[in-house]
């Protein structure tokens, strides 16, 4: 009697196991029949029996947004244990995808596309459960994760080379929010981004950082040294500006006036400089070629650069005038 | 009875897991070894592609050329590649190069074993040409000294023998980068690593040099070493990242100074034969980073970051005049000892604190911390006489900058957000101790209509310094009425407004507007008033399966307005800067013969007009404009032969015209006592045809 009471005791248990769930799943279900509103989207909890290949069952070469691409990836380096495809393959980032799978129904899966259900910071919790760390560390206080930029919106993870990280196709990205500076790297005087030589993610750090404008190095002058590095001095006679700045004088994007400036000289020399004798004299039309003034050395060619060459500053004991 | 604890349990998760399958939450763990991708399309061995050809430039050119190496009329050769190797093991490489037949190659080449370690390697070059419209009569352009053919000196430049001895010089610097560098994956959560880079710079680029009054364009030497090294440790962990680094640079300059004769005759002072520029010293500089981030909880995160720096320069001192006539007192030291600390720090934390709700605060630190020591210097004036003597000012700067900010997201398409900043500013040896300013901002973004996306940041902030004094040391003084920019009083106001509109499923338009003022009403002499203005649209549009249509415009117009006193008291003359500009472009992109050919076109125009005025109250001749226009026009098209072959070609039209008042009609005489290099803005009309092969493997 004893022997056959124990495993039917365990019987009944799972079965009023079973019994209790059936029911839980009914009174959930029973509101559903007095016309609720649709349930809201909302992740499976299920994952597919095949993974990727019952994902690839409808998502062949031939789906319009092409998904092969990825296999020439990182991402689908199977021998590289921390991969997706390592793992849970394409539901590693997409989320379980059994319910998916069942229905077709596009809003029963994250397709990371702007659309879809989640927010962007839900979005990329996907991405940083390995991408965590090293120039995303500061994500969180970013300007970007406060604009809700999804990774995705820049990042192209199904692409056989993700153009945001591209020297060639990366300032197009950014263009995509930042259209001043599009226009900006038109104009006359520019660094070289348009020209595909430089890209913006030499100068920004777009994954975060405390520095003005997001920049990759801790200060202004710190980022502009790290091309220009004849100008980090410290010099006998410095220019202060210079020293503290270097976009007080330069515009870093582009230009109508040379060498970056944001003004040519006299002007922006002026702004500051008003001494006694030369440099407080109003340099007018008189002073051009043919002038009432004759054609001064003030005002064109280099202006105040003819004498004053050394505007970084100078390590010449007799440069206090920046002349030497 | 005893019922087995083993049934006991299994029975109450079934039950919790029905439940929870009801709830919609929590999930197992996916059996994996049955997912045998068989249908993925792994790759394995090399893929790629490789594109070989010709192409021509039509004309010579500096500025269409500029950064490019495209700058030289004739023949080129087209030589770009992406190839990559996939192994077994994880074992790859990733192989870019472009424009190998040009002065702009570059190569790039990252391998390893993925998951263990990575070996990089990267060359790059980069042309700048600077001016091919440059004339000097001096001998030795490109070198550190620089002298003159007979008939030097003259006592102005009408009287110079230039017809007979000006030579055209070609003003350009290259730069040549390589870069190698490695990275390994450790134990538990660290990875490591160095990269190493040596960046040459050489070339001519524009200097000048002054006796007194009289002056000459000069060709400074470009001979320069920049050596950067960067070495890390990181942490990534689940709740705490983490990352030691090590930044060192290094520059060294081939030549010290560059020394020049000078083409005037100055009887009154007949020593003052030559002079000598002091060329960039080396310096150096170390920088030790370390950084944090660490997860609270789900809803709280903080990271930090520190960077403690020095730089250091200690070149030795060139001599304080070549003037053999004159006797000056010996230099406090041999060399500078220049040396600076700097630190920059920042901490930064961030917490949802409700679902809504989410809370900012980064707090910064910036310091430069210049320890180079302070001497008084015996002082010649352009190698011409001995001045008083003037001790050098070390310049400190600090930055503390306090920002503080909420964002409530009222319904998942409408999020607002204010903010708080706080920047106090310290510099020593300057008219202001210290400037405070404090900006508030708000922003709101929301789903204005159906398919609208709105955005719109407003910001206001004040700036206020303490009491603007003389600064120190400083001869001749200043006007004590000047305001300098960067310290003085300020108000500042800002508006960004930015609208997408999903417009049909085909058609995305985005419209923004910035704006921007800065308002300097404390100042009655110095910078009074800077306005930016800028507007853009954009519209993309799928035209069919085949077609896609992209067209943008841009106009800006800065503005900005100072004041100035010829009678070194209170204003009496103004200044003012009106820069527009407009830019727009069209882009089609379009697939002819599906999979067999497909075609494109950009078309980009940019105006730009500078409108400069000076006025003292009389009446004053008045600038002519500066302009600058830019056409460029490009067609491609690509022709696939068969699967590994496709023919690709391209036409690139570009014109380019300017004005610039400053250079136009200035040859190296017309200034009476300053011989210019007579440069002339530049002007082109380039075409540039390219044909290449892509073998695609």
């Amino acid at each position: 009697m004893m022997k056959i009471t124990k495993p039917l005791f365990a019987a009944l248990l799972v079965l009023s196991g079973v019994a209790f769930s059936a029911a839980a799943v009914a009174q959930a279900a029973a509101p559903a029949a007095a016309e609720p509103p649709p349930p809201a989207p909302s992740l499976g909890t299920e994952y597919t029996e095949k993974g990727a290949d019952t994902c690839l069952m409808c998502h062949t070469e031939a789906w319009p947004y092409p998904i092969f691409p990825i296999f020439k990836t990182k991402h689908a380096q199977r021998a590289d244990t921390r991969t997706p495809f390592a793992g849970r393959q394409c539901e590693a980032c997409h989320g379980p995808g059994a319910k998916h799978a069942g229905t077709g129904d596009k809003n029963a899966i994250n397709s990371f596309k702007s659309t879809s259900f989640l927010s962007p910071e839900e979005r990329n919790n996907f991405c940083l459960e390995c991408h965590r760390g090293n120039a995303r560390t500061g994500w969180h206080a970013s300007t970007h994760a406060s604009n809700d930029l999804a990774c995705t919106n820049c990042h192209k993870l199904h692409a056989e080379s993700d153009p945001v990280r591209a020297t060639a196709t990366q300032p197009e990205v950014c263009y995509t929010c930042h259209k001043k500076q599009r226009a900006d790297f038109a104009k006359p005087s520019v660094h070289p981004v348009r020209f595909a030589k430089m890209t913006c993610s030499e100068c920004h750090s777009p994954h975060g950082s405390t520095t003005t404008a997001m920049l990759v190095k801790p200060s202004v002058n710190q980022t502009c040294f790290t091309c220009h590095a004849e100008k980090r001095g410290p010099f006998l006679w410095e220019h202060a500006p210079a020293a503290e700045d270097c976009t007080l004088c330069h515009t870093p994007h582009g230009s109508v006036y040379g060498a970056l400036l944001k003004k040519n000289a006299p002007l922006l020399c002026q702004q500051c400089h008003t001494v006694s004798g030369h440099p407080a004299v109003a340099r007018t039309g008189a002073a051009l070629p043919g002038g009432s003034a004759g054609a001064s050395g003030f005002l064109l060619a280099g202006s105040c650069t003819n004498c004053h060459s050394q505007v970084h500053g100078s390590n010449h004991p007799s440069g206090v005038k920046l002349m030497r | 009875m005893k019922i087995s604890n083993q049934l006991l349990l299994l029975s109450m998760l079934s039950a919790l897991s029905g439940i929870a399958g009801a709830a919609d939450s929590g999930t197992g763990k996916p059996d994996t070894s049955k997912w045998e991708c068989k249908d993925c399309a792994f790759e394995q061995g090399w893929s790629g592609s490789v594109d070989a050809g010709l192409g021509h430039v039509s004309d010579k050119s500096y500025k269409f050329g500029e950064y490019t190496g495209l700058n030289k009329q004739g023949g080129f050769f087209i030589g770009d590649g992406s190839v990559r190797f996939r192994g077994a093991d994880a074992y790859y490489w990733n192989i870019n190069a472009s424009n190998l037949g040009l002065d702009s190659r570059s190569l790039d080449a990252e391998g390893g074993r993925q998951g263990k370690y990575k070996l990089i390697l990267k060359y790059d070059e980069l042309p700048h040409t600077l001016s091919d419209s440059a004339r000097t009569p001096f001998v030795g352009n490109g070198g550190a000294s620089l002298t003159l053919p007979a008939g030097f000196p003259a006592a102005i430049t009408g009287a110079m023998p230039l017809a007979g001895t000006l030579q055209q010089v070609d003003l350009s610097t290259q730069r040549k980068r390589l870069a190698v560098g490695g990275s390994w994956i450790g134990a538990s959560d660290w990875e490591y690593a160095v990269k190493f880079s040596h960046e040459t710079k050489d070339g001519m680029k524009r200097s000048a040099g002054a006796f007194f009054t009289n002056s000459a364009q000069l060709v400074e030497p470009v001979d320069y070493v920049t050596d950067q090294v960067d070495a890390s440790a990181s942490y990534t962990g689940s709740r705490l990242q983490a990352k030691l680094a090590y930044y060192g640079s290094r520059f060294s300059n081939s030549n010290d100074a560059l020394m020049w004769q000078n083409p005037f005759a100055v009887p009154a002072t007949p020593g003052a034969l030559a002079g000598q520029l002091a060329l960039p010293p080396d310096n150096q500089f170390h920088q030790f980073l370390a950084s944090a981030g660490y997860q609270f909880n789900d809803r709280t995160r903080g990271s930090a970051d520190i960077a403690w720096g020095r730089v250091a320069q200690n070149q030795g001192f060139l001599a304080s005049t070549l003037n053999a006539g004159l006797v000056v007192p010996g230099l406090p030291g041999s060399s500078l000892n220049g040396r600076a600390a700097t630190l920059d720090a920042n901490l930064k934390l961030t917490s949802a604190v409700t679902d809504r709700l989410r809370l900012n605060a980064i707090y910064t630190h910036n310091d430069r911390d210049n320890q180079t020591p302070q001497a008084s210097y015996p002082s010649v004036s352009t190698d011409m006489f001995l001045g008083t003597p003037r001790t050098n000012l070390p310049y400190s700067f600090k930055q503390d900058k306090l920002k503080l900010s909420a964002d409530y997201r009222f319904t998942p398409l409408t999020k607002a957000a204010v903010g708080f900043d706080h920047d106090r500013r310290q510099r020593t040896f300057q008219e202001v101790d210290a400037t405070n300013e404090d900006t508030f901002w708000g922003k709101i973004t929301t789903r204005a209509l159906d398919k609208v996306d709105m955005t719109l940041k407003l910001a206001h902030g004040e700036r206020k310094g303490s009491a603007y004094q003389a600064a120190p040391g400083i001869l001749p003084p200043e006007n004590p009425l000047l305001r300098k920019y960067s310290m003085a009083n300020r108000d500042r106001d800002s508006a960004v407004l930015r609208i997408d509109i999903a417009a049909t499923d085909t058609i995305n338009v985005g419209l923004g507007a910035e704006s921007s003022k800065d308002d300097y009403s404390d100042s009655a002499v110095g910078l009074t008033s800077g306005r930016d203005l800028g507007l853009n649209a954009d519209v993309s549009w799928i035209v069919t399966e085949q077609t896609s249509l992209h067209l943008f415009g841009n106009r800006q117009e800065i503005k900005s307005t100072q004041r100035g006193s010829q009678t070194y008291s209170t204003p009496d003359w103004s200044g003012e800067n009106k820069d527009r500009i407009d830019t727009i472009g069209i882009g089609v992109k379009h697939a002819a013969i599906k999979d067999k050919l497909d075609i494109g076109a950009d078309y980009t125009v940019s105006r730009a007009r500078s409108d400069i005025s000076v006025n003292t109250g009389a009446s004053n001749p008045a600038f002519p404009n500066l302009s600058t226009s830019l056409d460029s026009l490009k067609l491609y098209a690509m022709y696939r032969l068969k699967d590994s072959l496709s023919l690709l070609g391209s036409y690139w039209h570009e014109h380019y015209d300017t004005r610039n008042w400053m250079l136009d009609g200035v040859t190296p005489s017309t200034i009476a006592n300053v011989l210019t290099f007579g440069e002339q803005p530049p002007r082109y009309n380039v075409n540039v045809v390219r044909l290449a092969v892509r073998y695609r493997f």
